[in-house]
């Protein structure tokens, strides 16, 4: 008997579930629908941006194959939505007048992008109606929008300074078009990042061609193109922004309506707990952008910590893959098999990498904290807990900048611009919680020329040739007894003879000792 | 007696070609190459060495050949001192109640063997005993070996130690393109390549005369090295020589798949080859589109910017002088090791490389005959010629080769990690022979398989030294090597090769055939048993013919007149430098792309001490010692060089344990603890530490390795192990002469 699954919503994070429940499927363990709203399958979001600018094509973004998933027995819905949940009868009604039955119901709805309150713009959250020359970023046809104008030369505002508005920013402004990113305080990243880091990553946009407008507080849009479109932001200092398209980037908000509408709990996102259940409600789960895990337990310590939903696709995935487990158990086992499963693990703060080809920069958790700032970095110093530290490095001038915040040698934070090995690096340590070597400077070592140099100076005493094990010595020794060239030294004391590596140096032996001869 | 035979070194898969001379034949001892190059370095060595050096019985040059144009490494340069090692077993050896091994005469030894098999199989069943074969046989010896386990002894239970070095990338050659051959090139088409990717391959260590085929790339800044530690082969990167890639441990499917995305995404596919020669792409684009570069970086730690420039290298090198990628063990021994090496291949694929005069993709080979010994039925699920055992055509093709009823062909056995653990099991192997294999070293979670070895009720072991395998066993059986025996092998590109005879053996030692052919009279097995290696390959021939390792056009006459033999060789072909150059082995003739994606891995058990931390380990080899050290280890030049395992570890996590430069180190887990000197470098991570697997005993880098399997290739995990490290308990300024003697007393 086979457990009936819905889910509602098909993007990445969807995708990602159906990927991993189809052993099940396939098995009969599991009996699944699939609801997406667009025509298309999944496709992967992340990547828009660069579909925009004509760096990538539709066909490589695809995550799932709907044909596939049908003749491997999965149900799948294109372009229809869910109008509501019947929890009482455990089914789904569609707009297309259809239904589901469910015994577990996953909302996967993602989220949708903020709309700012902007005079000349429908201000109705759920369904905004942009006028021509303003879009979001967020699917297909978003991106089709941005390609014209990209292509077509013309001038680009991108409304907002998170890390979507710069990457999109930068690769257009990399692509040909002229670029302009309105954002308010005064650099970008203005919630993750510090301001030394802002600083020069604000001057790294600059040098790649973005033109930046900080502190700017828009009001509204003109519509004086010649379509009737899109002209100029205006900001509330009089004055406007001109261009041909505004891209706007203020950040996204989770889609919740469908969980409201059957009187599930929801705060920032729909309210679960640590196994991904709507709270009070065993048939229903709710994973990626639209969730937010927090348990009903008021003494839960972790949810009084927890963050909202993170708006990053890599804590829906690592969801999506836990779920699937469980599901997967419930439907072959028993709720006890299920829930015998390890719950995930709280997600980390998100980590935020700058995708761009002209840059570099990663930044993660806080950072707001200076190295001076005594009060701020002994708060919460009690009962044996550490202090922050803060190590920083900063080069303006070459675009480079580094902040550690460790609190007992792990990282709590960091900024990392204008240094790819570093970054990469400092990232990894941050996801893994593992402790930085006392000597920080190592770390900004890591993009160095002297990370690159092969070897110290040349030991006469040391290996020449590492395949034979023949010493500089012992060559010179050659050289001495009558050795003249490469071949000779090579019979005589197998240096060089087998990768050949050594050649160079041989020569450089035999060099100096005719070379010293005379003068001898 | 043969004065002088131009043949191969005995240890790797590049099989380097040299000419051994006895001294007699030699030019006057005034020339320099001639004087046995004593080692320099430390102390010790030079009390090693202060014992008077046995005669020497042959002389080692190098012989211009494509693959090592004279060059030779160490090891091979020192390989005769092993022919007339004192410590060399010359007599059958059998183990008294006492633990002592004392000689016996071969009418006993064999006598003994063959009750034994009777008595087991009689209580047991015919699985009950047991075969474990060895990369570093002869084609004739693995061919033999393969039909005495299965006709003569009747059991399915034979397997050899290349499921823990090749059995990943070999699965997945055979995925993709329906056949596996390390190289499916000649090696010297690397000369004008104008990018090389070597993932998880540290050659400048393991095969150096390989390095001279990386020139061109280097010259053209286009060597790209993928390793966790700065290798003797990552440091060819240097001056711009290239780039080298350091991912963390266990991360290398998760960068392929980046390389992959990035490939797709920049436009940089080969359409026109994908559309006419592949199947599979579009799943495969789906497949890694959520690998874009900046979220493989947060994975790996490889900086995006190096993804892409890799990336676009490889593209460049495509379309330009041309471009390869090759893998290795590092990549390979993993849990997901088939994997890692599909999405090498599938990257491969993505840029038109296969099936192409001047790019390619290859694994590299490691062990001297690790290509024909995964061809001739030695494997537990093959049989003779690249042929699945479970195949009704294969079968029936062997049973008339060895004039058998098809049934008497046992089915699929127990690959090596599983055979392993069956030992001494209820229903498992009681009875073991071992040849060519030191696996109470070699094998994974060593120490669970020296407790199986002693549960055994009887163990034979074909060996030329007591090695730590043949120190358990109840019987040693004295056997040759390989300047005293004539065969072939097949080196790394496919390319078969004569082994000859320069030295007759020592009185006691008896070739493998021979023994196998007498125990086959003793226990009257059906089929022939030839001693006689040429007899032998002429079987091999048959054996192989129509088969995906076809053989049958070969033979020794072709070889010894130094004809290029590259397989598949049908009679009447003149063989194959090149596969895939017009089709791919697979029915319909494309290759295939298997999306691939990284599994979540078990986690460890947690550090119960608080003094040490959690690391990850690597494995690997050292440019003086080859696989378990029971050669390297007893040839005194390599043993002074590198006389004991150290482990090697970043100044700024040794710093924060008080580890110092030669301080005794423990590193531990569930399975086991080595203890060691600690060497300080900067070529590793400083959460990464690595340990060779060449020595015994407390410094067993294989106690510590978990036999976890690889599900489809049966590839043990050897390099992503957690372990506990810490500044050693016992400080004492252990005697380390002392220790190096015991270690060679051993022998």
């Amino acid at each position: 008997m086979s457990e009936q699954i819905v889910i509602v919503g098909f993007g990445p994070v969807a995708a990602r579930l159906i990927d991993e429940l189809l052993p099940a499927v396939r098995d009969g363990h599991v009996s699944l629908t699939v609801v997406g709203q667009e025509a298309e399958a999944a496709y992967n979001r992340v990547l828009v941006a660069d579909l925009g600018v004509g760096r990538t094509t539709a066909e490589a973004l695809a995550l799932s194959d709907a044909a596939a998933l049908t003749t491997d027995g999965v149900d799948v819905r294109l372009g229809v939505r869910v109008r509501r949940v019947d929890r009482a009868r455990q089914q789904v009604i569609l707009t297309d007048g259809t239904s589901a039955h469910y015994e577990r119901l996953v909302i996967a709805t993602g989220s949708r992008p903020v709309i700012p309150n902007l005079t000349g713009i429908n201000p109705d959250p759920s369904s905004p109606v942009l006028p021509v020359g303003v879009t979001a970023l967020r699917d297909l046809r978003d991106a089709s929008v941005l390609r014209a104008a990209v292509d077509g030369g013309k001038r680009v505002v991108v409304l907002g300074g998170g890390v979507l508005g710069l990457e999109t920013a930068l690769a257009a402004a990399e692509e040909g078009a002229t670029v302009t990113v309105v954002h308010n305080g005064p650099h970008p990243l203005g919630r993750n990042i510090d301001r030394g880091g802002g600083a020069v990553l604000a001057a790294s946009l600059r040098r790649c061609g973005v033109r930046m407008a900080s502190n700017a507080r828009s009001t509204g849009v003109e519509h004086n193109a010649p379509d009737g479109g899109f002209s100029a932001l205006l900001l509330n200092d009089g004055s406007a922004i001109d261009g041909d398209l505004l891209v706007l980037s203020c950040g996204v908000r989770p889609r919740t309506e469908l969980a409201e509408g059957c009187g599930l709990s929801v705060g920032a996102g729909i309210l679960v707990d640590h196994r991904l259940r709507a709270h009070h409600e065993p048939h229903i789960f709710a994973i990626g952008d639209c969730a937010e895990v927090r348990c009903p337990d008021p003494a839960c310590g972790e949810c009084r910590t927890a963050k909202g939903p993170s708006g990053l696709v890599g804590p829906g995935w690592r969801q999506a893959e836990w779920l699937a487990e469980y599901l997967t158990l419930l439907a072959s086992g028993t709720q006890d098999d299920a829930d015998a499963l390890q719950e995930l693990p709280q997600e980390q703060a998100g980590v935020i990498v700058l995708k761009a080809r002209g840059m570099n920069m990663a930044v993660a958790g806080n950072n707001g904290a200076e190295p001076w700032d005594v009060e701020t970095l002994t708060a919460g110093a009690v009962n044996g807990r550490p202090r922050l530290q803060i190590a920083q490095w900063a080069d303006p001038e070459h675009g480079r900048y580094v902040k550690m915040t460790t609190r007992g040698g792990v990282l709590e934070g960091l900024v990392s611009v204008g240094m790819p090995r570093t970054a990469a690096e400092l990232v990894g340590l941050f996801e893994r919680g593992a402790e930085l070597p006392a000597d920080r400077s190592l770390l900004l070592r890591l993009d160095g020329p002297d990370q690159l140099a092969a070897s110290g100076p040349a030991d006469p005493a040391g290996t020449v040739c590492r395949c034979a094990g023949v010493s500089g010595t012992r060559i010179q020794g050659a050289v001495a007894d009558g050795c003249s060239t490469v071949a000779e030294v090579s019979k005589a004391t197998r240096a060089g003879t087998g990768c050949g590596g050594c050649h160079e140096d041989i020569k450089g032996l035999i060099e100096k000792h005719f070379q010293a001869a005379p003068a001898a | 007696m043969t004065k002088s035979a131009d043949t191969h070194c005995p240890y790797c898969a590049l099989q380097c070609a040299m000419t051994l001379t006895s001294p007699a034949e030699l030019t006057p001892a005034s020339e320099p190459g001639s004087v046995p190059v004593p080692a320099e370095s430390a102390a010790r060595a030079a009390a090693l060495l202060e014992a008077p050096l046995p005669e020497v019985l042959l002389e080692v040059s190098g012989r211009d050949f494509p693959t090592n144009r004279g060059g030779l490494c160490r090891k091979g340069w020192t390989s005769a001192t092993l022919l007339n090692h004192p410590g060399r077993v010359t007599e059958p050896l059998l183990k008294g109640a006492d633990g002592v091994h004392r000689p016996i005469g071969w009418n006993q030894a064999l006598a003994l063997v063959t009750t034994a098999v009777k008595d087991t199989q009689a209580r047991y069943g015919k699985d009950a005993v047991g075969v474990f074969g060895g990369g570093g046989l002869t084609n004739e010896k693995a061919y033999m070996l393969g039909k005495f386990a299965r006709l003569a002894l009747g059991t399915s239970r034979i397997d050899y130690n290349g499921r823990f070095c090749m059995s990943s990338a070999a699965a997945a050659g055979m995925r993709a393109f329906g056949l596996d051959r390390g190289l499916p090139f000649p090696l010297a088409d690397l000369d004008t390549a104008s990018t090389i990717l070597m993932l998880g391959s540290n050659v400048a260590e393991t095969m150096p005369p390989f390095v001279q085929h990386l020139q061109g790339a280097r010259d053209a800044g286009g060597l790209i090295v993928v390793d966790p530690r700065r290798s003797a082969t990552a440091k060819f990167t240097a001056d711009g020589g290239g780039l080298h890639l350091q991912p963390l441990p266990g991360t290398d499917l998760t960068l392929l798949l980046g390389l992959s995305h990035v490939i797709i995404h920049e436009g940089l596919a080969d359409e026109d080859f994908i559309a006419a020669r592949t199947t599979g792409y579009e799943a495969l684009v789906r497949s890694v589109n959520s690998f874009w570069p900046e979220r493989v970086q947060s994975l790996t730690g490889v900086p995006a910017e190096l993804i892409r420039d890799t990336a676009r290298r490889l593209a460049d090198g495509a379309a330009k002088g041309g471009s390869y990628i090759l893998t290795g063990r590092g990549v390979e021994q993993h849990v997901d090791g088939t994997d890692t090496a599909t999405a090498a291949i599938n990257l491969s694929l993505l840029l038109g490389l296969p099936g192409s005069r001047r790019s390619g993709y290859g694994t590299l080979t490691g062990q001297g005959n690790g290509q024909g010994g995964r061809e001739h039925g030695q494997k537990a699920d093959q049989l003779p010629g690249y042929r699945k055992i479970t195949d009704p055509a294969a079968r029936a093709h062997m049973a008339g080769v060895w004039g058998v009823p098809e049934g008497t062909i046992p089915g699929p056995g127990l690959p090596a990690v599983q055979l392993l653990k069956s030992l001494g099991q209820p229903d498992g192997v009681r009875c073991l022979f071992v040849h060519a294999s030191n696996i109470a070293v070699a094998s994974p979670d060593a120490n669970a398989v020296i407790a199986g070895l002693r549960s055994l009720d009887f163990l034979v072991v074909c060996d030329f030294f007591m090695s730590e395998t043949a120190a358990e066993a109840d019987l040693v059986l004295p056997v040759l090597q390989w300047a005293e025996e004539e065969g072939t092998l097949t080196n790394l590109e496919g390319r078969v090769l004569r082994r000859r005879r320069a030295l007759q053996p020592p009185a006691g030692a008896r070739s493998e055939l021979w023994i196998m052919a007498r125990l086959a009279e003793a226990l009257e097995a059906p089929s022939t048993y030839s001693e006689d290696p040429e007899t032998v390959f002429e079987e091999l021939r048959l054996a192989s013919a129509g088969g995906h390792a076809d053989y049958s056009g070969i033979d020794y006459a072709m070889l010894d007149r130094g004809e290029a033999a590259y397989w598949p060789y049908p009679v009447g072909s003149t063989g194959t430098p090149r596969l895939f150059l017009d089709t791919f082995a697979h029915a319909g003739g494309k290759a295939v792309m298997t999306p691939v994606t990284p599994r979540r891995r078990r986690t460890p058990e947690a550090n119960p001490d608080p003094a040490a931390k959690t690391m990850t380990l690597i494995t690997g080899r050292l440019l003086e010692h080859y696989q378990s050290g029971a050669q390297t280890r007893r040839v005194s030049e390599l043993l002074a060089s590198q006389p004991e395992a150290k482990l090697q570890i970043h100044p700024a996590a040794a710093t924060s344990m008080g580890i110092a430069e030669g301080s005794f180190v423990s590193v531990a887990n569930e399975r086991g603890q080595v203890v060691c000197r600690a060497e300080l470098s900067t070529a590793i991570r400083p959460d990464t530490v690595f340990l060779p697997f060449h020595f015994p005993e407390l410094e067993s880098a294989n106690r510590l390795t978990e036999a976890a399997t690889d599900p489809i290739s049966g590839m043990p995990e050897f390099k992503f192990n957690k372990v506990w490290v810490r500044l050693a308990a016992d400080q004492a300024p252990n005697q380390p002469q002392t220790s190096v003697l015991q270690t060679s007393e051993a022998s």
